[in-house]
């Protein structure tokens, strides 16, 4: 019961971080980007090298891989998304045409097999007769605290208050002279960055190769219209009961079965409730 | 549907080209790899027919691939039954994923469409993977008994099956329901008020796309003679949507020939081996920034064009 309490928390920590940064860039820029789970992939790799092949300690590591991450992210924001935003598909087909490059270039580069991003901690702790690994629980405290500064950054910052002015009216901002682009650019850094910290901190437990966007992307988009397209509170409550009941599911009846957990997620939220489960903003 | 005798005359002199190769240099590679071009050939049509009429993109068409040729091979290799069976099993089974994923999506305006087809397809990757006792997981199903024995009869069923279904949508994309189809495309609130039941021709367009898809599944199982969960990858679906971006979108004879071109062109390539689809990948970014229109297609029309200024 305990061990179902902890794991879950810490791939809902993984989730969020994920599906924040996802759902942030479409509140700004009614952009759905599917190269996002290419920041993912990217992080955990960065680190991998950075760690294995130029002996870098690992918190150096980490930041730079995350540094790299978010100049490649304002890079596809900037030459592959800008010109293609008057259409909402043509920029669903260039992120994916960019993920699919990353996915081949990654692959090219290292092999399909998998790589070892290494743990900031190996120990493992005990919790109430409980073990859990160290790497898990980081990722959980992480998670935990860089959503919460996200959190904070948003609702205290001027930064914060130009994302929130165009996510609720893009227009109006612009009028208020809100430079959107610029946003724009600063929210996908943000995202990148998020991402790319997932990356790190699950490399060590999950696999790393070069298709591991893909999941990620679908896990985002359960999450994202589970918690209502846009929402950032929504999509953090949504990461919650996603990564509660994939491990509910993989605790009680088997592990197989965790992986349809978010598209029937999805299919259920579309049918009865298409605008997520606050319901802020109409299926637009 | 043929305005002009020029067009006519195009298209006999297209499958006239296609039957005639195979009589001109017999050998089974080349039979080989114009059988795989046609297979392509019809996926690409049927997406064009749904996707590019409505405008409503299809991140996931291997879903239908990959459900068509698992039920051939059910069908075939668990059951026993015999090779023909499977293409009416499997346009059904087709037609039950796509209402499945079209029923709650297609009604919602915004990219949901796209992403659920893409998770569709993904998961159902997955799910061949994990439960492999009964889809046999990573090597898929095999022993399955071929359709027609000899190669180049088998040519020449898949052509004719290409033609047919090339035609129907043509036909049915210059019918009332595909001038509703552009309709959706063009201004979807719009058709609402014009009392259109937009949800219903979507889902219709979307169900026929995908029994024609999972047909052509399961004829590439038989030709394959196996199936394997590569069928559902991500990576078949954005081949299909580079075809018909090279074709020409929503001109349905031009994805045909965006396909054949692509599996051409990328048998050329087969000495850059692994680098073939980071080609594929790069050339999709390339058309997108530089020919949204596409290539066969125009380059039919401006030929078109120039005949008939010529004859006038």
């Amino acid at each position: 019961m305990l061990e179902i309490l902890i794991v879950g928390a810490v791939s809902s920590a993984i989730y969020a971080m994920l599906a924040v940064g996802f759902t942030l860039i479409f509140g700004v820029a009614r952009v759905l980007n599917l190269a996002h789970g290419s920041f993912y992939a990217l992080g955990a790799y960065g680190a991998y090298v950075l760690t294995s092949q130029l002996k870098l300690p690992l918190l150096p590591a980490a930041l730079i891989s995350i540094a790299l991450v978010v100049v490649f992210g304002i890079v596809v924001e900037r030459v592959f998304i800008r010109p293609m935003r008057k259409s909402q598909l043509a920029v669903l087909m260039i992120t994916l045409a960019v993920a699919l490059v990353v996915e081949q270039a990654l692959f090219l580069t290292f092999g399909s097999e998998y790589r070892n991003v290494p743990a900031f901690i190996d120990a493992k702790f005990t919790i109430g007769g409980v073990n859990i690994a160290g790497a898990r629980l980081l990722a959980l405290g992480v998670g935990a605290v860089v959503i919460g500064a996200l959190w904070l950054f948003i609702q205290h910052t001027r930064y914060g208050s130009a994302i929130l002015a165009i996510s609720q009216d893009p227009e109006a901002a612009q009028y208020m002279g809100i430079p959107s682009d610029r946003i724009f650019s600063v929210v996908m850094g943000i995202s990148a960055a998020l991402a790319a910290a997932a990356g790190i901190l699950a490399g060590p437990f999950l696999t790393v190769q070069p298709t591991m966007w893909l999941l990620p992307i679908v896990k985002a988009f359960a999450i994202v219209v589970v918690g209502g397209l846009g929402s950032i509170p929504g999509s953090i409550l949504a990461a919650l009961m996603l990564g509660y009941a994939e491990t509910i599911v993989g605790y009680t009846i088997s592990t197989s079965w965790t992986e349809i957990v978010s598209v029937l997620a999805t299919l259920l939220m579309l049918m009865f409730r298409p605008a997520g489960i606050f319901g802020r903003r109409a299926a637009f | 549907m043929f305005n002009k005798p020029v067009d006519l005359a195009g298209a006999a002199a297209f499958v006239a080209l296609m039957a005639a190769l195979p009589l001109v240099f017999p050998s089974n590679y080349l039979i080989g790899v114009l059988t795989v071009s046609v297979m392509y050939g019809i996926w690409a049509v049927t997406w064009d027919f749904m996707s590019g009429l409505t405008g409503r993109e299809n991140f996931g068409h291997a879903l239908f691939i990959g459900v068509g040729a698992y039920t051939a091979g059910f069908m075939n290799t668990t059951f026993g039954f015999n090779g023909w069976w499977s293409l009416p099993a499997s346009m059904v089974m087709a037609v039950l994923f796509a209402l499945l994923i079209g029923l709650p999506t297609l009604r919602l305006k915004g990219p949901y469409f796209a992403l659920a087809m893409l998770s569709g397809s993904v998961i159902m990757q997955r799910l061949m993977l994990i439960f492999w006792e009964s889809t046999g997981g990573e090597e898929g199903l095999n022993g399955l008994t071929p359709l027609i024995r000899s190669q180049v009869g088998f040519y020449y069923f898949a052509l004719a099956v290409l033609v047919a279904i090339t035609l129907l949508l043509m036909a049915l994309a210059r019918s009332h329901f595909g001038l509703i189809l552009r309709a959706i495309r063009g201004d979807e609130a719009t058709c609402q008020a014009a009392g259109i039941n937009v949800t219903f021709y979507k889902i219709a367009s979307l169900v026929i796309s995908a029994a024609f898809a999972g047909a052509g599944g399961a004829m590439y199982a038989h030709y394959q003679l196996q199936v394997s969960p590569q069928l559902f990858a991500v990576v078949t679906s954005i081949t299909i949507i580079t075809m018909v971006y090279v074709g020409g979108m929503a001109s349905i004879y031009g994805p045909v020939g965006g396909a054949i071109l692509l599996v051409l062109l990328t048998e050329l390539l087969r000495n850059f081996g692994e680098w073939r689809l980071m080609i594929y990948s790069c050339a999709l970014i390339l058309i997108l920034f530089f020919l949204p229109g596409g290539l066969v297609a125009p380059t039919w029309r401006r030929l078109r064009a120039a005949w008939l200024r010529r004859a006038a």
